[in-house]
């Protein structure tokens, strides 16, 4: 679709142009593809527009869009932070694909030039998450045993629905684990504490970052905030418990996973509310026999309805969280054979 | 169809044959044949109209799967499904054709599977609603087509987007050692909604192996019948490869609005078969 409507539009422009403004028309194919056939992607000049947003003293957060992976998006719909600690930088998370990982880390020595990156901390195995790994030296990349295996075991079916997703954004995209073990409760990196919390529910291992010196509480995908939670990996009775952990955890901010930074524990109580109601509604959808597309039908409240891609994420929670339901709801019968 | 006007000039000449010589006879019945021959075959391929999904299968499944009838796209043949597949091995398809009459049978196609054929469902003594999940190997147009009485095939459709490898992947039962003491295991709930209709879902274990995941031979669940206490159809299924492992279909039964007990019976292409009953709960009253 997006090509298609691309292409026409451009069609539609260089009719608009006259012989004026012929020389102008020239310049213009030039610096973009020149030529029609091979169309808008890769005409395109593909460069993540990533802005440094200081929301603590000395940290940065780098916002994603609060869209669907998409062909004009790249995929970069995540918020990835970096810390500048005594004796160098920290990062968390690092994006959706190779090409994003450069850019990071261009913003990176441009906003704390000449700094060394010591350690980069990836908090769950989603591709969105950790795709920019590649970047990194492998042994400052570092995250629990679980976030790990995960990425191992998934990490290749992941890279191949990013490309198809998001194309050419992905190119040279490989999935890289880290390779430093994380399980202690804090670590020292290059003069400041951080404390380390291994929680689980949004995926089987959710890793949570808090910087010990400014209090800010890198929450990962635990915590959105006015963007649907996802829940291809969900377990929701755990994840609701892990939310009270992190609401119970000392700390000044939170940097949800995505959408904006936190000074009230919003996102902690938007994806807890949002949660319950998604597990009620499913709930009552299959114990009244609703097959999933009708229950995709399903109004969604108004305290939700702004949430961006909400529509699409109760789509998609329909396909991930109805197995488990129908075998919790669904009796099983005696069957003679 | 072939012009009335041509139907007289045949009805003639066969009159007429009685009068001519053996040879005659034989050459006026060779092209009798050719153009006879000539006529449907056309008239078949113009009757087909245009896909509004654009499949370059569309003929092909009409050829195949919409035969002995018109041809139609209609809007009362509601066919449910995601934009985009989430699990390429569970695709969750709902058809409504409940707005339409006499309806004989309801049979649902992949374009681009390499297996088209999803399932038939005939509703005898129960509305024309199927609720069921596929696998597709690729994005792939769906095409339901609801067959009535008279013959007419009413289409409806959708297009599903997929990462693909559906069909070729080994089931999830091959991950468990023991699946075959579950085969046939069975999770089954009826309601009556809103307007009283009954609804029954079931659930049961079968991998659904379409033959085409390395080294696992072809063994699914191909038939599915529901009757009434007093033995009459309610409704027959046909289920083909493409039916996702552990099919879960839903179907709404005519029943009336008392309490009764249907009986479900199955089996598969290994002559594997399960039987079990499901009760009806009445319609409470108002």
């Amino acid at each position: 679709m997006t090509f298609f409507s691309q292409k026409l539009k451009s069609q539609k422009a260089s009719t608009r142009i006259d012989s004026q403004s012929r020389r102008q028309l020239l310049k213009l194919l030039s610096a973009g593809c020149g030529c029609c056939i091979c169309g808008s992607v890769s005409a395109r000049l593909l460069k993540y527009p990533l802005h440094a947003t200081e929301i603590g003293s000395k940290t940065w957060a780098v916002h994603g869009e609060s869209s669907h992976f998409n062909l004009d998006n790249g995929g970069n719909i995540v918020n990835v932070a970096f810390i500048e600690v005594p004796d160098g930088v920290v990062v968390i998370d690092t994006g959706p694909s190779k090409r994003y990982g450069e850019a990071l880390l261009a913003l990176i020595e441009k906003t704390v030039p000449g700094k060394p990156i010591l350690r980069v901390y990836n908090t769950h195995h989603h591709p969105d998450h950790c795709f920019g790994n590649q970047v990194f030296d492998p042994a400052i990349i570092a995250a629990p045993q679980g976030v790990i295996d995960n990425i191992n075991t998934e990490g290749n079916a992941f890279a191949d629905n990013m490309y198809r997703l998001v194309g050419d954004w992905m190119r040279g995209t490989a999935p890289v684990a880290p390779a430093v073990v994380l399980d202690a409760s804090t670590e020292e990196i290059g003069g400041r504490q951080f404390s380390l919390f291994y929680l689980s529910g949004h995926t089987s291992a959710d890793f949570v970052v808090r910087d010990d010196s400014t209090g800010v509480l890198f929450s990962g995908d635990l915590a959105f905030l006015y963007r649907a939670p996802t829940t291809p990996h969900a377990d929701i009775a755990t994840w609701q418990g892990a939310i009270d952990s992190l609401g119970a955890l000392d700390h000044e901010l939170i940097l949800p996973g995505h959408g904006p930074s936190d000074k009230r524990d919003e996102s902690l109580a938007q994806t807890s509310d949002y949660l319950a109601w998604l597990e009620d509604t499913l709930i009552g959808a299959v114990d009244s026999g609703l097959t999933m597309n009708e229950a995709m039908q399903l109004p969604i409240p108004d305290g939700f309805a702004s949430l961006n891609v909400v529509r699409e994420e109760f789509e998609r929670s329909v396909v991930h969280l109805y197995p488990d339901l129908e075998d919790q709801l669904m009796p099983i019968i005696d069957v003679t054979r | 169809m072939v012009h009335s006007k041509q139907v007289r000039f045949f009805n003639t000449l066969i009159r007429r044959m009685a009068y001519m010589t053996n040879t005659a006879k034989k050459l006026a019945l060779v092209g009798l044949l050719l153009a006879y021959a000539t006529l449907t075959s056309t008239a078949t391929h113009a009757s087909i109209p245009a896909d509004p999904f654009g499949s370059v299968m569309w003929k092909t499944m009409v050829e195949t799967y919409f035969t002995g009838g018109d041809v139609v796209f209609d809007e009362r043949v509601v066919v449910s499904a995601p934009k985009s597949a989430e699990n390429q091995m569970h695709v969750p398809i709902t058809v409504d054709a409940t707005r339409l009459k006499n309806v004989k049978q309801i049979v649902a196609v992949a374009d681009l599977n390499p297996i088209q054929h999803v399932l038939t469902v005939r509703p005898e003594q129960a509305l024309s609603f199927i609720g069921f999940r596929l696998k597709l190997q690729q994005s792939s147009p769906i095409h339901v087509g609801v067959q009535t009485e008279d013959g007419t095939w009413h289409i409806g459709g959708a297009l599903v987007d997929a990462a693909g490898g559906g069909c070729t992947a080994p089931a999830h039962a091959h991950s468990i050692s023991n699946w075959m003491q579950t085969l046939g295991e069975t999770r089954a709930l009826v309601r009556r909604d809103s307007k009283g209709d009954a609804r029954m879902t079931i659930r049961m274990r079968h991998p659904m192996d379409t033959g085409l995941a390395s080294g696992i031979p072809v063994f699914y669940m191909n038939k599915m019948v529901v009757k009434d206490e007093a033995g009459g159809v309610v409704a027959e299924l046909d289920l083909y490869e493409p039916v996702s492992e552990n099919p879960t279909l839903t179907l709404k039964p005519s029943v009336g609005s008392a309490s009764s007990v249907l009986k479900v019976s199955t089996r598969d292409t290994e002559g594997n078969e399960f039987a079990f009953p499901l009760s009806v709960p009445a319609v409470l009253a108002q």
